[in-house]
């Protein structure tokens, strides 16, 4: 323990001491100090000249009297002065401070336009997406009541009318197809559906999304449903024109045919082939026709494996629609990469010896 | 704000100042030293053409704050000090303040002793070689270092048995102790 102060003690030789402060100066001169406070300001005093200095100067009387009031008004000098510089300084501070306030204002108004802005340009864009198909169906719509009033009234009777709407709406510039002012002549499809195609194929025509080919599919089934239900009533409207279609059947598929024999695509050629469809309307088996162009829809979208069960389940069917629907199978056969299958149906269709056969023939040709 | 200011330690302020540029703090420094700078400079006021007090003073308050934004000060009094005695000596050309060498072995010594205060084995090591360097001192510096600091006697005891007067005895024990902290620095640097 001894030793320990003993080393404590020692060390105390290179401690650090502040210097005497206000109220030490004079109770040291006085003697008022306890003999510890005493030897640690002595102990200070050792190394710090200007506390010494001090001491010595204050020991002298005459200097005393000087001494005290000459020290607060030191140290009220000093205060005041401190005081002014606090003062500027806070002043500069809250001007900062308002400097960085406004800042972030501009900021905050500048981030808020830019946003805004975006927003309008966003919604601007989005009105237009939304404003092109009806502006679409609209111009559909005006071109139809063209057509309408082109197309000579015989044509008109001769053809189903649901399909025909869609075409003309689809392809407004082709004057075969017109055949639109069938609605008043026959009363099998229902009043609404007469503007529901158009939009649907009109959207159909330009990008054919999955929900909206869904909702074809549905239209189509739902019209071929109606095409069944109204079959007893359809013949009776449509028999007076059947003897003119075979002529503009005969004149139409070759070129029809030749289109699709050009584009290896298989969606260009069913297109086509629907077109001719509606031309072969005129024949009673209206149930083969909206199957027929159900399995077409499936052969657009891509799904041949669909389209093919559809048209094996047709190509039974006699009649026209019995021969398009083999030479379709065969053409899925053709774009699936089964020639022998194909080559078989186009052997098939060539031989039924009907209006197809030049095309058959000349596709086994070029297999 | 100078509540808390009071409570900060000379280097801190200092550091403030210079970094913060605080004028709070400077002035807070100054009013630490403001007394003792009174009592220094007593004798030389009113001696001559610009010795009033209400020059002087803010004479010498303005040049400490010039000096103390440019200088290195490892210790204010010693800083103070210097600077008062500068203008008493009516130097016009400032030159600037650098603590001795015998006082900056003497910061060291102050540091390490704090350095080792919370270590009971460091403080056995650096006490016994400050009793060795102790021993290789003249007889009276020690007499008067082991007097002073392990029997705790006042200046005025240590003038008595010598007859000196109190100023000698202080700067017998002031040279004892820088000869001390020399002989402790050259050793750890041989």
């Amino acid at each position: 323990m001894s030793n320990l102060e003993n080393n404590q003690r020692i060390l105390k030789i290179f401690s650090n001491i502040r210097c005497l402060n206000r109220d030490q100066l004079p109770r040291y001169l006085d003697g008022r100090l306890t003999d510890v406070e005493k030897h640690l300001v002595e102990q200070h005093l050792v190394d710090c000249d200007l506390c010494f200095d001090a001491l010595q100067v204050l020991q002298q009387s005459q200097y005393r009297e000087k001494y005290q009031p000459l020290a607060t008004s030191m140290q009220q000098y000093i205060r005041s002065s401190i005081k002014r510089a606090s003062q500027v300084h806070k002043v500069e501070r809250y001007q900062r401070q308002e400097q960085k306030k406004e800042s972030f204002l501009i900021y905050f108004w500048i981030v808020a336009a830019i946003g805004i802005g975006a927003g309008s340009i966003y919604l601007v864009q989005q009105q237009g997406k939304f404003k092109t198909p009806v502006s679409k169906a609209i111009a559909s719509n005006t071109d139809l009541r063209t057509t309408q009033s082109e197309t000579p009234p015989v044509q008109a009777s001769i053809v189903t009318p649901v399909r025909e709407e869609n075409e003309v709406s689809r392809k407004p510039a082709e004057p075969v197809t017109t055949p639109v002012a069938a609605p008043p002549v026959v009363a099998t499809p229902p009043p609404a559906a007469v503007p529901k195609p158009i939009v649907k194929d009109s959207v159909k025509a330009t990008v054919k999304p999955p929900a909206t080919v869904t909702a074809v599919k549905d239209s189509i089934r739902d019209s071929a449903r109606k095409q069944l239900a109204a079959t007893p009533k359809a013949p009776e409207v449509k028999e007076p024109p059947k003897d003119k279609p075979p002529t503009p059947d005969r004149k139409d598929t070759p070129t029809v045919v030749k289109k699709a024999e050009d584009k290896p695509e298989p969606k260009a050629p069913p297109k086509k082939e629907a077109s001719d469809e509606k031309k072969a309307a005129a024949t009673p088996t209206n149930t083969d026709e909206f199957l027929y162009k159900a399995a077409m829809v499936y052969h657009q979208q891509g799904d041949l494996n669909e389209a093919i069960s559809r048209y094996k389940h047709l190509s039974e069917s006699p009649g026209k629609y019995g021969e398009l629907s083999r030479y379709q199978l065969a053409v899925c056969y053709r774009s699936k990469g089964q020639t022998g299958k194909a080559r078989r149906m186009f052997k098939e269709v060539v031989r039924m010896n009907g209006s197809m056969k030049e095309k058959a023939q000349a596709a086994l040709d070029n297999l | 704000m100078l509540q808390q200011l009071t409570n900060l330690s000379d280097k801190e302020l200092i550091s403030r100042a210079r970094k913060l540029k605080d004028q709070e703090a400077e002035g807070v420094l100054m009013e630490r030293y403001s007394h003792l700078m009174v009592a220094v400079c007593l004798p030389y006021l009113n001696n001559g053409p610009g010795t009033a007090p209400e020059e002087v003073y803010p004479r010498l308050l303005q040049r400490l704050s010039a000096s103390l934004k440019t200088q290195t000060i490892p210790k204010a009094n010693e800083w103070i000090h210097y600077t008062i005695r500068a203008q008493q000596a009516q130097t016009e050309k400032n030159s600037p303040f650098f603590p001795s060498t015998e006082s900056r072995e003497q910061q060291q010594m102050e540091n390490k002793v704090e350095k080792v205060t919370t270590n009971l084995k460091e403080q056995q090591v650096l006490a016994a070689a400050m009793e060795q360097a102790l021993d290789k001192l003249p007889a009276e510096d020690k007499y008067f270092l082991k007097e002073f600091y392990v029997n705790n006697k006042t200046f005025t005891e240590l003038a008595a048995t010598k007859k000196y007067s109190v100023e000698k005895t202080r700067q017998i024990l002031q040279q004892a102790k820088q000869k001390m902290a020399s002989l402790l620095m050259n050793e750890t640097y041989e």
